[in-house]
């Protein structure tokens, strides 16, 4: 099935379903601002679980929280600020048609994920070791509580499903980069860079949530 | 933001900070002892405030169609009306519901 | 489209071209035509054969449920596979064939066309969403390989995770299915907003589009939450993360309210789009504008909205709090104001109609009578102190036979031979036709009305034995189940039938106004061969049929060149109600 009409070499990228490249950019960001309200309402149940069990056990969540490391929860906010600042300074360069600049922001984006990917490999790696597992498999004597294994499932979940996003984001900006080189986004066309931006804000933004809820509680 | 809006580079930087000053904030807060619920609800309320900053700057909603806008803020209506209702069985399991005494 | 600027359109009318040689079904050969196709027609019938085998398995395996519940003992099969066996039909029916029924199958085929584009606004998600509802079938029938799942379709904890049956396999399908339903609605909710032809706003939208948009946006709020419920239960099972288990101090209600957070809402996804056929059939064949355009309309919102509220009158009994069964009791009632608002338009508009009483209005009557009555049920049930004796009974399986088959399936059934000619080009047995619609509706009462009065006297559900009072009743319904085949029997011979040997549909057989009547049938590849204009709305059969007829004049208008296949896009087309002419 063709997908570009070919007709003039700018319009290349237009499907043949759309009038114009403006339909065809609207009709996408608004797609992917509704596929934002799924990614919430998933991330939402997390939320309501945290908040239920954190309402029926606030001194679990208090004693548990002391366990989390917050200067490493703080370093991975700011890696993520800076992330969205370079993703969206990957959008402005195509909208000013600066290729170069458009590598050198989708590449940052990516060396920060995978940092913020690191830092949480340690984290991970420091509570596994002292047996502060999901319920099941939970082993750490440190906490006073019969439910403090619950809270650890709760983190996981949360944090995880955040990293296994992370973990999309990255193939996606890296899918974005190839086609960057390729010099495929421009002015008059850089939708894809704009939705995997959106995805990209959306992933910072559980992350603003998740790192006062999880590391700041007292 | 339609196609041909351009970014203001300026907005962007000036966003990115916000966000670090803000992150400090709440850290900093952190550390200072409010009275009980009052802690939870500055740290939300930062927090909250943080991604209103990036959805209206880095996210472009600021420029865009208030449509999009809407349906961001239905997500929100939806999970608190999940939440809010699931609260009404789970903070009251152990309270009998009376009328007539 | 912008609604902005009131630019004059140059427009005229195009004739329809009947029967055109080449059509969406033949213009390209082969499978793998088909199972790449980015044309939103062939994905919708994709899935309209994908769901009749759905219906077909789950069908089986009711009709075998019904038969071993001949005597009150064991008859043929044992406890354990009948609960193995209920669970796959709630499951089979539930996820692969109500949920993407109406929307992804006949929704599929006719949103395009009926807005006049020339297909969604994502068509390679449309296909992935296809795909993806096939992987998570194929996860289905690797559980009923693998041990079957004998929880409910419920997968209530703690049961769920204690049974040895394959309950991970199972949800991890209805999970992967979720995702194929949150792709149509998002793609759905894009196309409605963006792709509309010049001259289609929202007042002329034809009512199944503006109950499409209401399911759509059901399946992309409530949808994640089923993926988060079902993930955290996988979890559970796996891992014993102990959120929903009672046994390692979680809690099994909020399991509940997590799983009816969405499943409530999902019953509107069911039937919401039934809706819309509803109106599409009752005022196409009283040809008559419908009676309370936005009142119709919008109670297919306030029924997406209220329909988040009330999830809890499935979990009276539960051990929730009695604060929220209260409150939950309460809101419940308010779902029947704008179901009844609907009901009582579809009536009104009959009203003084020259209606003709063809099959797929036949179908709309006995939706309407059906309907009517499990939605009445609906609202006894939601009463707290009624459900706490009715809670778990057959009056319950009643109920959501009621809505769910004499509901939504009727109306499907009524959709499909509405646009039975348009999707395949050949009429059915108008005879035939209505025997089996006759049939179908007298075995559906006689197979679910004896189970309102087994219900309320004490028959419990999903139980393979009962006690012998109970015998004549229990028979009744088998025998209607018997029957109930029967009928379906009669209409895939005629259907099937007309495929080979039916005789050629004209474009418009039933003197609609919508636009999917105003295309070859079936239609062509891109829809149309112009850009169509719409100027009067959906249902205004007083006016000259050619009026519904007007495209945008010119030839450089889109995929109006048969020379090239693809044309140029170059024109610019400023929509605005005001097309300037007439
Ligand atoms: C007027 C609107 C409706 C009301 C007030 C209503 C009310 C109820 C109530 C209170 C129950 C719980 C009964 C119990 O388990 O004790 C129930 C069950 C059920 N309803 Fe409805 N209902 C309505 C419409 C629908 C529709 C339109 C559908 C589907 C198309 C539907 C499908 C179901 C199903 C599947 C169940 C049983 C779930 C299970 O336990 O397996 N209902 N309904
Ligand atoms: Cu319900």
């Amino acid at each position: 099935m063709a997908n570009n009409s070919g007709a003039a070499e700018k319009e290349a990228h237009l499907a043949h379903h759309f009038v114009d490249s403006e339909q065809q950019f609207e009709a996408s960001k608004l797609g992917m601002w509704v596929f934002l309200v799924t990614e919430i309402l998933f991330f939402g149940g997390l939320f309501v679980a945290y908040i239920v069990y954190r309402s029926w056990h606030p001194d679990l969540f208090e004693q548990a929280a002391m366990t989390l490391d917050t200067t490493l929860g703080a370093v991975n906010t700011g890696v993520l600020i800076v992330s969205s600042l370079t993703i969206v300074l990957a959008v402005r360069a195509a909208q000013i048609n600066d290729q170069r600049q458009q590598l050198i922001m989708l590449g940052s984006t990516i060396a920060l994920a995978i940092t913020f990917m690191v830092v949480k490999y340690f984290e991970y790696a420091s509570k596994f070791e002292a047996g502060m597992l999901p319920a099941g498999l939970y082993t750490y004597e440190g906490i006073e509580h019969e439910l403090a294994p619950v809270f650890y499932s709760i983190y996981y979940m949360l944090t995880g499903l955040h990293g296994i996003h992370v973990i999309i984001g990255i193939g996606l900006i890296s899918w974005l980069m190839v086609n960057a080189a390729k010099g495929t986004y421009h002015s008059g066309y850089f939708t894809p860079i704009e939705i995997v931006a959106l995805y990209w804000h959306l992933v910072d933004i559980i992350w603003i949530f998740l790192f006062p809820l999880l590391y700041l509680i007292e | 933001m339609s196609l041909h809006h351009v970014l203001p580079l300026k907005t962007m930087i000036g966003t990115a900070v916000a966000l670090f000053v803000l992150t400090i904030l709440t850290v900093a807060v952190y550390y200072i002892d409010f009275p009980d619920p009052l802690n939870t609800i500055v740290a939300l309320g930062i927090a909250t405030v943080k991604a209103a900053l990036v959805c209206m700057f880095f996210m472009g909603l600021y420029w865009d169609t208030k449509f999009n806008t809407l349906v961001l803020l239905s997500s929100l209506l939806f999970f608190l009306i999940m939440i809010g209702i699931i609260l009404l069985d789970t903070l009251f399991r152990d309270a009998p519901f009376q009328i007539y005494g | 489209m912008a609604d902005s600027g009131s630019r004059t359109l140059r427009i005229r009318e195009f004739p329809i071209e009947e029967n055109p040689p080449k059509n969406y079904l033949n213009h390209e050969r082969g499978l793998m035509s088909w199972l790449f196709t980015l044309d939103h027609k062939r994905i919708g019938l994709m899935y309209l054969a994908s769901i009749v085998i759905a219906f077909f398995l789950g069908g089986m395996l009711a009709v075998g449920l019904r038969t071993e519940l001949w005597t009150p003992a064991g008859t043929f099969i044992d406890a354990d596979t009948y609960n193995h066996i209920f669970t796959l039909h709630g499951v089979i029916m539930v996820f692969l064939f109500i949920i993407p029924s109406i929307p992804a199958a006949l929704g599929n085929i006719f949103l395009p066309i009926m807005l006049g584009a020339k297909d969604v606004a994502f068509p390679r998600l449309n296909l992935a969403s296809f795909w993806v509802y096939s992987l998570g079938a194929v996860f289905a029938l690797y559980s009923i390989a693998h041990g079957g799942v004998d929880t409910g379709w419920t997968f209530y904890t703690p049961y769920s995770t204690e049974t040895g049956s394959a309950v991970i396999s199972m949800t991890l399908g209805a999970f992967i299915m979720g995702f194929s339903s949150i792709m149509t609605g998002v793609n759905f909710i894009a196309t409605i907003h963006k792709m509309r032809s010049p001259g289609m706003s929202w007042g002329r939208m034809p009512l199944f589009l503006w109950s499409l948009y209401a399911t759509s946006i059901i399946q992309v709020l409530a949808t994640p939450v089923l993926g988060i419920t079902l993930l955290l239960l996988v979890m559970e099972r796996a891992l014993g993360i102990g959120i929903f288990d009672p046994a390692l101090g979680g809690d099994p209600v909020l399991y509940q309210h997590f799983f009816w957070f969405y499943s409530h809402p999902a019953v509107y996804i069911m039937i919401v789009p039934a809706f819309g056929i509803i109106s599409e059939l009752i005022t196409t064949f009283s040809r008559k504008v419908i009676f309370g355009y936005w009142a119709i309309a919008l109670s297919s919102l306030a029924i997406a909205f209220i329909g988040f509220l009330v999830w809890g009158h499935h979990m009276f009994v539960s051990g929730q709090s009695e604060l929220s069964s209260v409150v939950f009791s309460f809101l419940t009632f308010f779902v029947g104001i704008p179901t009844g608002i609907k009901v009582l338009n579809w009536v009104t508009t009959l009203y003084r109609g020259s209606i003709s009483l063809k099959t797929p209005m036949l179908y709309a009557m006995i939706f309407l009578i059906l309907f009517t009555i499990g939605g009445v049920t609906g609202i006894m049930l939601g009463a707290l102190s009624v459900n706490v004796h009715l809670h778990d009974t057959y009056y319950v399986v009643a109920h959501f036979h009621y809505v769910m088959m004499g509901g939504t399936v009727f109306a499907f059934l009524g959709g499909l031979h509405y646009w039975w000619p348009k999707i395949f080009g050949k009429m059915y047995n108008e005879f035939w036709a209505k025997v089996s619609a006759v049939i179908l509706f007298i075995a559906f009462n006689v197979t679910f009305l004896p189970q309102f009065v087994m219900g309320s006297q004490g028959m419990p559900r999903r139980y393979f034995n009962y006690i012998e009072e109970f015998q004549v009743m229990h028979q009744i319904s088998t025998v209607g189940s018997w029957m109930l085949g029967v009928g379906f029997i009669i209409m895939a011979i005629y259907l099937v039938h007309s495929l080979y040997k039916g005789e050629k549909a004209p474009s418009n057989p039933w003197g609609g106004r919508t636009l999917e009547w105003m295309t070859a049938s079936p239609p062509i590849h891109h829809n149309f061969e112009h850009t169509p204009v719409i100027i009067h709305g959906p249902y205004d059969h007083h006016k000259p049929i050619r009026e519904f007829r007007l495209g945008i004049a010119g030839s450089d208008n889109g995929h109006g060149h048969h020379t090239n296949g693809d044309g140029a896009h170059t024109e610019e087309v400023e929509s605005g109600d005001q097309t300037g002419s007439r």
